[in-house]
């Protein structure tokens, strides 16, 4: 898995990325009522807006870490939104990516970096 | 700034969060739990942040009775009276609540940004009104303790609060405990210096009385459509605009002529049909064309639908749809009657 400096986490398996947001995002946020997941079919860039959560107190905007094409929406979110909070790094993931460049993921945070930002 | 309760938030794990100018809890286990927490049972709330200013004098009740959209004049004594300051172009200085102990001596509670700017709005319009003109800010804290459990639970403290009625208030030592709140599910709020503040606090705490940050005080007040200064009511948002319109009892008051002269908006409660949350400064349109836009907005945790108050030019009736524009998409609304919660919601 890897991080960006947004919060968002990264897993990719061959070139579909799955993208979500750290536990560290979930409690600063709070509570998430209500996600606005992306369209499948979209491209989007890295650093692009992708999703937005909706807090009780806030919209935060979700940046897509990697460029490519949204394939998949994690759609238990349209019901169960909690499960950014619950499971934010697992089960709560948002969406899907096909890419076609891996430099892009060579270039984000690990988790010893990520971490080393709370230090 | 501090409340003298800030180290109990800190150790409470509260996040903490700038609110003018003020270190202040949003939130402690979560905006929801807490939120159904004051519904359903008992929170206490430091809001501190706010202040009060005691007004004195052969003159205090024509005084007060002349800044205030409602009528303050002839109230009973021991009653408390929700009103809004008009200020001299079409806005307003701050929305108060007026505390009578008898016909020479009031008080005031004020919004936490707006403590300097009642002061001095009070100063200059005392004229030649015989009256003094005393704030308590450095000396005390407030405690808001609400929720149907509020007053039995408050009563295991101090018993004479059992009976305590709605917009009443009592004198009991160096504390006031006055049957207000803002968040529609009854209570009390206690003003007394800092250290009877942290004492009740502690106390309240073993009781097993939850704490309540802002972020659910946000949400509470809004279900009821009760006005937050900055947002329904601003420096440019006359009191007769507002949510607070049905405050206007005085046929005159301070700032009445400069409102007449106005261009109304008027604001709305809406709730809406799609999903979504609509935001402070969303424009709103109807058939096609902004009308207006969104003063605040949420989901609101009793009712699970989003809920949101806006300010709008041009004629809307209950009922009508209107269109919110979240980010790029637009989301029918429907205008409602405020509250959002009704009687039999909580």
């Amino acid at each position: 898995m890897k991080y960006t400096e947004s919060h968002e986490w990264v897993e990719l398996q061959n070139d579909v990325a799955t993208v979500g947001v750290t536990n560290f995002a979930q409690k600063e946020l709070g509570e998430i009522v209500y996600v606005e997941l992306p369209i499948v079919g979209k491209h989007v860039k890295a650093g692009e807006e992708a999703a937005v959560l909706e807090s009780t107190k806030a919209a935060a905007d979700v940046y897509s870490p990697l460029s490519g094409t949204i394939i998949e929406v994690n759609k238990l979110l349209n019901e169960s939104s909690e499960l950014i909070n619950q499971s934010p790094e697992s089960n709560g993931w948002l969406f899907k990516l096909q890419i076609s460049d891996n430099k892009e993921y060579d270039n984000l945070m690990d988790s010893k970096a990520y971490l080393a930002k709370f230090k | 700034m501090r409340t003298a309760l800030y180290e109990r938030h800190k150790t409470l794990g509260a996040k903490m969060v700038d609110f003018n100018g003020w270190e202040m809890p949003v939130q402690y286990k979560g905006i929801i739990a807490e939120h159904h927490a004051v519904r359903n049972a008992v929170g206490m709330f430091d809001v501190s942040h706010m202040g009060r200013i005691v007004i004195q004098g052969e003159d205090a009740e024509p005084f007060l009775d002349f800044l205030s959209t409602n009528k303050i004049a002839g109230k009973p004594d021991f009653t408390a009276t929700y009103t809004v300051w008009s200020n001299s172009h079409g806005g307003t200085v701050d929305d108060v609540i007026v505390y009578k102990k008898d016909s020479h001596h009031f008080f005031v509670i004020v919004n936490a940004g707006n403590r300097h700017k009642d002061l001095e709005h009070l100063v200059s319009q005392r004229k030649n009104y015989r009256v003094t003109i005393e704030d308590k800010f450095k000396d005390e804290g407030i405690l808001a303790i609400q929720g149907p459990l509020a007053l039995e639970t408050f009563a295991k403290i101090i018993p004479e609060v059992k009976n305590l009625k709605s917009m009443h208030f009592l004198v009991h030592g160096d504390m006031i405990l006055s049957g207000t709140g803002y968040t529609g599910s009854g209570g009390l709020e206690v003003y007394a210096p800092h250290q009877i503040v942290v004492s009740l606090w502690d106390q309240l705490i073993k009781l097993g009385v939850e704490p309540i940050g802002l972020g659910a005080r946000d949400t509470l007040r809004l279900e009821m459509g009760y006005a937050l200064y900055g947002h329904e009511l601003s420096d440019t948002i006359s009191p007769k605009e507002s949510v607070s319109s049905w405050t206007i009892k005085n046929k005159n008051y301070f700032g009445k002529d400069t409102l007449e002269n106005k261009n109304h908006r008027q604001a709305y409660g809406v709730i809406l049909a799609d999903k979504g949350i609509a935001r402070e400064g969303y424009p709103v349109f109807k058939d096609g064309s902004q009308i207006g836009v969104v003063t605040s907005g949420t989901l609101s945790p009793t009712l699970n639908k989003a809920i949101a108050i806006v300010l709008v030019d041009g004629k809307v009736t209950l009922g009508d749809s209107v269109d919110i524009k979240i980010r790029q998409n637009f989301v029918k609304a429907h205008i409602v009657e405020l509250p959002f919660l009704k009687k039999d919601d909580k």
